[in-house]
């Protein structure tokens, strides 16, 4: 029972729209592709619809058009914003020297927000914390030690079109191979994953629907 | 003159189709049968018997202040969430049971809907407090930086929103923050944007598997408070509160389908090795001795 439909009228035909839409999505297994392409169209047209429905419920009108309205002289900013916003909408019609600043300015922020995280998040925490300390040994040493073999001989499979001894390429292969153990593992994890998923459809018909799990 | 072509039920493309989608419906059916009969298979065991990462997390609940503000960010995916839904409801039930006080937010369309569905589950059941409902905020990662500074609509109302803004009205005004992460915003962006900006606000994450490999290293360094990434750590978590409390996660997924399923994906691998022996095996050996000569 995932419990996202209430015992209510419009949660009975939550649930029996649902069921039907899993079942019509499954019908691609013996071949009704009519049905899935149907249901593949639904899709599209209900997440286009939601987020139409989110951008003007959440965004625009409550962070744009009311403070732009009410507090106009307080939000003198929203007005290049808006600008900048109605510039990307119509992008296709304005020339291009119009529309290239307004995307720079957009892409440029994107990045500096991803690549400013990235720098100071991730890369120099994830070294800091790699580093071997002066203070008392890891309790995890060989792991750690087999984690920087492991590292060094799957770079080692990367190096291509560099000149190569017989270690080097021998250490590449390795690496090549762990790599392919490691992608492996990790699709291993994935077929779990995706596994659970599936019998949690097949708990929701038999649970939600036809009521004969509980 | 007779008809030589008798009536049949299907004809023979169908029966051929029918043929090809065997496997799948026979799997289908096993995994029906298995659902139903799982709840009588004592002997199966799907929980992780490593509780580390189990005890992070509750030690992590556990610690916070009576009546602890705790921000709940639903970033999770449509399609994955399924598989967290149990441990993120079994942290809401473990949050709840230890005084806190939770609102919601998200930064990502799909993790809106999916939040809008989990409060109207949470108001179907009752509570002392339903969570707050700080609705979807626009921008992904700008966005998620924009919220540190303030994170409550200006429409919301209630005591829950009036303690939010009293304490500075942004992310830094929570005790702790539950990420429900996805592949759009996971807790990564969380550790990027807002630990290096709050670095004394304890995050933990929920997420689906295979967010595991991106996600491990923030727990190992320190950023992220406790993690749950896996199905079996999340069905040993979600066992774990149901044990020690009335309220539970609801149904988790049963061992037993999900060892028929891994059977046979087992079976399936097996059968395409074997074919791809076979395959080789038929291939004339002067073929194989000339591709293994340089020349």
């Amino acid at each position: 029972m995932n419990g996202f439909a209430g015992a209510d009228l419009g949660g009975t035909v939550a649930t029996w729209v649902a069921a039907i839409a899993t079942i019509a999505v499954w019908s691609y297994l013996v071949g009704a592709r009519r049905i899935f392409v149907l249901m593949q169209h639904l899709l599209a047209g209900l997440a286009t619809g939601y987020l139409v429905l989110l951008a003007i419920r959440d965004v625009l009108l409550p962070r744009l058009a009311v403070p732009l309205v009410e507090h106009a002289d307080e939000r003198v900013l929203l007005v290049p914003a808006l600008l900048m916003a109605g510039t990307l909408v119509a992008a296709s019609w304005l020339p291009r020297p119009v529309v290239a600043p307004v995307a720079a300015i957009v892409v440029g922020g994107i990045a500096a927000f991803a690549l400013g995280g990235a720098v100071v998040g991730t890369i120099l925490p994830q070294i800091a914390a790699a580093l071997p300390t002066t203070r008392a040994a890891s309790p995890d040493l060989a792991g750690e030690v087999i984690s920087l073999a492991i590292t060094s001989l799957v770079l080692l499979a990367f190096l291509h079109g560099a000149p190569r001894g017989r270690l080097t390429t021998r250490g590449a292969s390795i690496g090549r191979w762990l790599l392919v153990g490691g992608i492996g593992g990790w699709l291993g994890f994935l077929l779990v994953s995706r596994l659970s998923l599936l019998v949690d459809r097949v708990a929701f018909l038999l649970g939600d629907w036809l009521t004969v799990l509980r | 003159m007779t008809n030589s072509a008798a009536p049949t039920l299907l004809s023979e493309a169908g029966v051929a189709r029918l043929r090809r989608s065997a496997p799948a419906l026979v799997l289908l059916l096993v995994l029906a049968v298995a659902s139903l009969i799982s709840g009588s298979t004592g002997g199966l065991r799907l929980a992780s018997p490593d509780r580390s990462r189990v005890d992070q997390l509750r030690r992590a609940i556990g610690e916070l202040p009576s009546g602890a503000l705790v921000l709940i960010a639903f970033d999770a995916d449509l399609g994955t969430y399924a598989e967290v839904r149990p441990t993120t409801r079994a942290a809401i039930a473990d949050l709840a049971a230890h005084g806190a006080r939770l609102a919601i937010v998200s930064f990502t369309p799909e993790g809106r809907a999916i939040a809008a569905a989990e409060l109207g589950r949470i108001a179907r059941a009752g509570g002392e407090e339903p969570p707050a409902d700080l609705g979807f905020v626009a921008g992904s990662e700008a966005g998620l930086v924009r919220s540190i500074e303030s994170i409550v609509p200006s429409a919301a109302e209630g005591d829950l929103a009036d303690a939010i803004r009293q304490r500075g009205g942004g992310i830094g005004a929570f005790d702790m923050v539950l990420i429900v992460s996805g592949s759009d915003m996971s807790a990564r962006s969380w550790v990027e944007q807002v630990g290096t900006r709050l670095p004394e606000l304890p995050m933990v994450a929920i997420a689906p598997t295979f967010l595991d490999p991106e996600l491990e290293p923030y727990l190992r360094s320190g950023q992220l408070t406790a993690l749950l990434a896996t199905l079996r750590e999340g069905v040993a978590y979600a066992e774990a509160v149901s044990a020690g409390s009335a309220a539970g996660s609801g149904p988790v997924v049963g061992p037993l389908p999900m060892l028929v399923g891994m059977l046979a994906a087992l079976a399936v691998m097996a059968e395409a090795a074997f074919r791809r022996l076979g395959r080789r095996r038929r291939r004339p050996a002067g073929r194989s001795a000339a591709r293994r000569s340089p020349s």
